[in-house]
């Protein structure tokens, strides 16, 4: 996986079973979200050998939008800024059907909250929190088979956390599949609301380890990434 | 290195409007009929077609009246609020001997150019409105310039009064058969705002791929006077030119210019806007947006601070959708006074991948995520707000451009 001439994913192996979700932890400039960016199919990146398969399938020539239609969904750590697009916009396109259903749509946006964004240009001046809560909002519309969050919870504050808890649990009650996702963390604080079944650190471009979220969760706040790093139990195995 | 055509390096040199040439162009049609009905007018499923497109609608006979020049006919219907008048101009200088001395050609300078005076020459109607003193029309003036006659002539002068207190929202749609593909349209323009009233002139233009078209407008607003000129050039002329110049005389008026416009291959477009603040405290912004396909833009402001406390603030911005193509974005300032306060910025660049990329990871084509984006950078809160939805179509009709053949 690279970006330009720079190297910047060195060979990663992550497999995420039917059913289940994982976390991803990983210090600063690991590639957390450059992993995420090539699973979406950012063309920025380029990937350089390996595959990434989805439902069986290899989608590395897919574009972005066939990866999202065929059951991708992401909320990014730093959306852009659209000037003079207005959320509302963006939200009628996703849903059309359910724009029908008023009511829905309705209900929705007061039980979130969501009222006051809708006519604001699309992250434009929100607040990190608000960011996070106006991503999880567009999912809702087209609820993934497969749900990427890229640190949904950093700039959230405790009560707002469980407000984004509850978000991402109503898009991972997805009717046909089951729970499927990668979250991307630094603090666990997260995993109080979803519940997560595996975790793996990300370390200089390559998964380190895996583990249980919360047991290797503990362990990198007592000891920090430090203690991963001179850990044996490197390539992917199990932690602890 | 990017290799230059020889066309386009005499371009470099020769960076301007065509030199017209006014005898390939036909005589001016006289007079026409004047008509209430519009089956006076042999208006076939196109021409109506093209009408709505620039924001004319047929149905309905609205509070304000309506008026629509078609080649040298005239429709018009009479407003049915008192206070508020529209006729045709040669009528209108008949009835009322006052027009010939406070506003024929007394904003507009009849000898400003070569167009101007075939105007003045040529001309033979336009419309006349009056709205009275404190009279607040809610509902927009709907009216239409259509040209019918392939290289013909079509020479117009207008003349809009608003009396003090007085506010009226104008539509003009200017159209071309769709089959014609030339034509010369010059068009002279006087707006005169009286001490607080309020102008806002929408002009919707849709033009054939050869057509010569020269505006030429000219507006003098009084004390806390208020003019705003929305400009959208749907599919523009092959060549326009225009710069309309507004004189803010009156203490705490102020004037607002938005101009949107979309351009093609072998066309060229110069729309400027001149603002001469001349009032105390009086203000002036202009902001443009152009979308290019390949075409040539000239997007020029010129803002003059020549007043204690005039504020004014330039905005020219484009986006390059293709290639080929030039965007010359040329935002002016003059100051003539130490406390005017001005700004100016611009921009010009391709759309942004990152945009395009993170509305397609939302679900998104491509061509859709182009779509909304231009959508978002021509929107820049034009108050469309009692417009018909025909104009809300218009606008999105630019924006889809992108994912369409433009021609
Ligand atoms: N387009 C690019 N060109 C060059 N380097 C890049 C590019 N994109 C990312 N990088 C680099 O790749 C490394 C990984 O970045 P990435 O954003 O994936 O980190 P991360 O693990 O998500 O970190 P954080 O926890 O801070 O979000 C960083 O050093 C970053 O600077
Ligand atoms: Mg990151």
């Amino acid at each position: 996986m690279a970006a330009g001439d720079k190297e910047i994913l060195k060979g990663v192996n992550l497999t995420i079973p039917d059913n289940e979700v994982h976390s991803l932890f990983g210090p600063n400039g690991s590639g957390k979200s450059v992993l995420i960016s090539a699973i979406m199919g950012y063309p920025e990146y380029e990937v350089t050998s390996g595959e990434i398969l989805f439902k069986g399938k290899n989608i590395n020539k897919l574009s972005i939008d066939e990866r999202v239609r065929l059951g991708l969904g992401i909320s990014e750590q730093r959306p852009p800024t659209i000037k003079g697009v207005k959320l509302r916009r963006l939200i009628e396109i996703l849903a059309p059907e359910k724009m029908r259903e008023k009511t829905l749509e309705k209900e929705l946006q007061q039980k979130f909250d969501m009222e006051k964004f809708l006519d604001r240009d699309i992250n434009d001046g929100l607040s990190g929190g608000e960011i996070k809560k106006s991503e999880l909002f567009l999912l809702l519309m087209k609820k993934p088979d497969f749900l990427i969050l890229d640190e949904p919870d950093s700039g959230v504050d405790p009560e707002h956390l469980k407000n984004i808890g509850e978000m991402i649990n109503e898009i991972l009650q997805n009717k046909d599949s089951g729970k499927n996702g990668l979250v991307v963390t630094h603090s666990a604080a997260i995993l109080d609301y979803i519940h997560t079944d595996k975790a793996h650190v990300m370390l200089d471009g390559k998964i380190h380890c895996s583990g249980n979220p919360v047991v290797m969760m503990e362990q990198i706040r007592k000891n920090g990434y430090k203690y991963c790093i001179t850990c044996q139990n490197r390539n992917g195995r199990d932690c602890i | 290195m990017k290799q230059l055509s020889d066309n386009e390096m005499k371009n470099m040199i020769q960076f301007g409007a065509k030199k017209v040439d006014f005898s390939e162009y036909g005589g001016v049609s006289d007079n026409g009929g004047s008509f209430n009905s519009f089956a006076g007018l042999s208006l076939d499923k196109n021409e109506k077609g093209s009408l709505k497109s620039v924001g004319f609608n047929f149905s309905g006979n609205p509070e304000p009246g309506k008026f629509l020049m078609y080649g040298a006919d005239i429709y018009h219907s009479a407003p049915c609020i008192p206070g508020v008048e529209i006729l045709p101009l040669r009528e209108a200088l008949l009835f009322y001997p006052e027009i010939k001395e406070k506003y024929y050609f007394r904003a507009v300078d009849k000898d400003q150019d070569e167009f101007t005076r075939l105007a003045s020459e040529k001309e033979r109607n336009g419309y006349f409105i009056r709205v009275r003193k404190d009279i607040k029309v809610e509902v927009p003036l709907h009216t239409a310039m259509f040209m019918r006659h392939e290289m013909g002539t079509m020479c117009l002068h207008n003349i809009v009064v608003l009396e003090d207190g007085a506010s009226l929202h104008l539509v003009t749609g200017c159209a071309s058969e769709c089959h014609l593909t030339g034509g010369l349209h010059v068009a002279v323009t006087e707006n005169f705002i009286g001490r607080g009233a309020r102008l806002t002139s929408t002009m919707i233009h849709d033009w054939g791929p050869q057509f010569v078209v020269r505006p030429r407008t000219a507006t003098i607003v009084g004390d806390e006077g208020v003019y705003v000129s929305n400009y959208y050039s749907v599919k523009p002329a092959g060549d326009i030119q225009m710069n309309p110049f507004t004189r803010l005389e009156g203490k705490n008026s102020s004037a607002k210019y938005m101009t949107v416009i979309a351009s093609f291959e072998n066309t060229y477009s110069n729309i400027g806007g001149t603002v001469l603040m001349s009032g105390e405290n009086s203000s002036a912004e202009l902001i443009s947006r152009a979308v290019n396909y390949g075409g040539t833009v000239v997007q020029t402001g010129l803002l003059i601070g020549a007043a204690k406390d005039a504020r004014a603030h330039v905005d020219c911005s484009g986006l390059m959708l293709t290639d080929s193509g030039i965007i010359e974005a040329v935002p002016g300032l003059r100051a003539m006074h130490p406390d005017a306060k001005m700004s100016h910025e611009a921009a010009i660049g391709r759309i942004n991948k990152g945009e395009v990329n993170y509305l397609q990871s939302k679900g998104l084509e491509e061509m859709q995520a182009v779509a909304l984006i231009i959508r978002g950078f021509l929107d820049i809160g034009i108050d469309s707000e009692g417009l018909d939805t025909e104009l809300e179509k218009t606008i999105s009709r630019m924006a889809e451009l992108s994912g369409h053949d433009p021609s």
